[in-house]
């Protein structure tokens, strides 16, 4: 049993050695030390924030952007205990196999490994973030018991679903750092340290492995941990910011020695109002607008996703279509909607029309990337600099995407589409972010074309990995805590291998 | 009353019936004035809504070319031609509406008929 320690607590100059050093204690760093707990490892889990947000800390958060407007880089994260998910949303999906897959018309797509290698470890990570059971593909059957669904026709889209988090005995997601806190000070081997900031990954001089990490707590106290391994778990923007930031024996920074930290920034653009959805029959099932308590402990929503055949060939990028709230035609929609189900020969007395939602998956772009600035936090680090690009070439393949469900909806004779956005500024104009942070630390087996491996280690570090959505190389629509959830558990395997 | 002021007051009664009966089938079935197209108009079930639509049509030709390309394209019946526009994907957008194209190019006529 350990409790929590508060690092401004620990004598100065005081030396840590554990068997594995865990750098944030966001959902990443919390599902590691907890896969590990069972093992006779010592783990030390580094957590800046605690249980409550400190303003203070918070700032060390904020940076600065250019390019397109993004949310500020301290606004869609929280440096607390339990990391973002103290204001998550609670959507999950596993992303789909052709999202590991090369995609040839995506340049720099494809993963070391394909599904079928986090197939294994989904169901943990179902567990953990409390969505209920397994039925992502069950969603079709579950749905029509309670209202009949949609029905497209034969074509690109197909109904998909995500299924919801929530925190046992709350209404809201779980969040990692409230729901876990029992468990870790339940694990005798992990030690967890609130408080303690990580500002530098010291490499032995041959640039070969990590020799210590350099932390500070915010009242000017700094220790050292010197791990066997060290596992960077501090969010997708953070763990590219400490790599960076760490250059003094790596002129570039850690893991930098082919320019690719920080490159590749992603994320899930969420435009609003991208489509306004006409149901002939004006009847559409709860589980499209709202997400459904499906009787079974799971509650879901049902989505528009593309397959694969479709986006291979129309050469599209992901994306997770969603029906929102409902709307009023003008004019000429009321007599588009009569005049298309005259032709087709359906009633369209009782129509009603609904806005269209959704996620998208961005191109990857080196050049949507993560800087280091002058500007410096309370404990020295590099502020952030990001640059955000979202290209015109992006939304017009996802606009293919939505005529291909307008086709459908005709094709079946349930509905019609309209596409709301043809110009950028109308797709701009009720953005929102996912706040998913991807891609600055890319996983490629080409250490030229990636930072970490196929098992999350740093290219040329025998003993620094990487854990979090920062590898993903390429992300599909998903909402990706669950993924790297899976992907966290697959690493605390090759953990438990290599460091026992 | 004479015979002839007879005569004249039923004919404008019947008339007047007819005009009548008339605006009262309208209800169900509209009636419009003849065109030259009205063997593709016909096609429409709400040629008011069609023309409406129509008129939102981005740069359609003018009525005699869109019946012309109707006449070889429609050459089943609407719903056949709808269907198989939808199957080979000939969607068009008005104002962003995706319609089946031969739906759109009887909204034009209509409205430009
Ligand atoms: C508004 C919002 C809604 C979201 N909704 C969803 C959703 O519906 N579904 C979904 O899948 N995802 C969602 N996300 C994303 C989700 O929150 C992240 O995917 C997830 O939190 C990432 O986990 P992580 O552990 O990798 O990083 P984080 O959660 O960012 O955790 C990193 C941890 O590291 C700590 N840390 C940072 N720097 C240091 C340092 N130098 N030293 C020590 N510790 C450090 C931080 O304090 C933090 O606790 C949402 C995010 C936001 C902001």
């Amino acid at each position: 049993m350990s409790a929590f320690v508060d690092a401004r607590t620990l004598a100065a100059g005081t030396v840590l050695k554990p068997d594995i050093a865990i750098v944030g204690g966001g959902p990443a760093g919390i599902s590691l030390a907890l896969a590990l707990a069972a093992t006779k490892l010592d783990i030390l889990l580094l957590e800046s924030g605690s249980m409550n947000l400190d303003p203070a800390v918070q700032d060390m958060y904020a940076g600065s952007q250019s390019g397109d407007d993004y949310a500020s880089l301290d606004a869609g994260r929280l440096r607390t205990l339990g990391g973002g998910t103290n204001h998550w949303g609670g959507w999950c999906r596993p992303l789909d196999a052709s999202d590991f897959e090369k995609r040839d018309w995506v340049p720099h797509s494809g993963w070391p490994f394909p599904r079928t290698a986090l197939d294994p470890y989904y169901p943990r990570a179902q567990a953990l973030v409390e969505a209920g059971p397994w039925i992502y593909d069950q969603g079709d059957r579950l749905a029509s018991a309670k209202a009949p669904m949609l029905p497209l026709g034969h074509g690109g889209l197909y109904t998909s679903w995500f299924q919801f988090s929530k925190m046992r005995g709350d209404v809201l997601p779980t969040r990692f750092g409230v729901r876990y806190e029992a468990d870790i000070k339940a694990a005798a081997t992990i030690k967890p340290l609130l408080n303690a900031n990580v500002t530098a990954i010291r490499l032995t001089p041959d640039a070969r492995r990590v020799d210590r990490l350099d932390v500070a707590t915010l009242t000017g106290l700094r220790f050292t941990v010197k791990p066997r391994h060290v596992v960077l778990a501090a969010g997708g923007m953070e763990n590219a910011r400490l790599l960076l930031a760490s250059n003094d024996v790596m002129k570039a920074g850690v893991g930098n020695q082919n320019d690719m930290v920080g490159r590749f920034f992603g994320d899930n653009p969420i435009p609003r109002d991208v489509a306004t959805l006409v149901v002939f029959s004006g009847k559409r099932g709860p589980y499209y607008g709202n997400n459904l308590n499906m009787g079974n402990g799971a509650i879901m929503r049902a989505v528009f996703a593309p397959t694969a055949a479709f986006a291979r060939s129309r050469h599209i990028m992901g994306s997770l279509t969603t029906m929102e709230h409902p709307v009023e035609l003008d004019e000429t929609g009321k007599a588009a909607v009569i005049t298309a189900a005259i032709a087709l020969g359906v009633d369209a007395s009782n129509a009603r029309a609904f806005s269209v939602g959704c996620g998208m998956e961005l191109m990857p772009d080196p050049d949507r990337r993560l800087t280091l600035t002058g500007e410096k936090d309370a404990l020295g680090l590099p502020r952030l600099k990001l640059h955000m690009r979202v290209t015109d070439d992006d939304f017009a393949r996802y606009r293919l995407t939505l005529a291909e469900l307008g086709r459908q909806l005709l094709a079946s004779g349930a509905g019609l589409l309209r596409l709301n956005c043809s110009h950028r500024e109308e797709w701009l104009k009720n953005m929102d972010w996912g706040h998913h942070h991807l891609g600055t630390v890319r996983m490629h087996s080409n250490p030229k074309q990636g930072v970490v491996d196929g098992d999350g280690k740093v290219h040329g570090l025998a003993n620094l990995h990487v854990a979090g959505s920062a590898v993903f190389p390429t992300y599909g629509a998903s909402n990706p805590t669950l993924n790297l959830l899976a992907l966290t558990l697959r690493l605390a395997d090759h953990l438990k291998r290599i460091a026992a | 009353m004479n015979r002839r002021a007879l005569l004249a007051g039923l004919a404008a009664a019947g008339g007047a019936l007819a005009a009548g009966l008339y605006r009262f089938t309208d209800l169900f079935v509209k009636h419009y004035p003849p065109t030259a197209h009205d063997d593709l108009l016909e096609e429409l079930g709400d040629r008011d809504q069609a023309a409406r639509l129509g008129a939102a049509v981005d740069n359609a030709p003018d009525a005699k070319a869109l019946a012309a390309r109707l006449r070889t394209s429609l050459q089943g019946d609407l719903a056949t031609a709808v269907q198989a526009d939808i199957a080979a994907g000939r969607l068009t957008e008005v104002k962003g509406w995706l319609l089946p194209q031969t739906v759109v190019l009887l909204s034009a006529l209509a409205a430009k008929s």
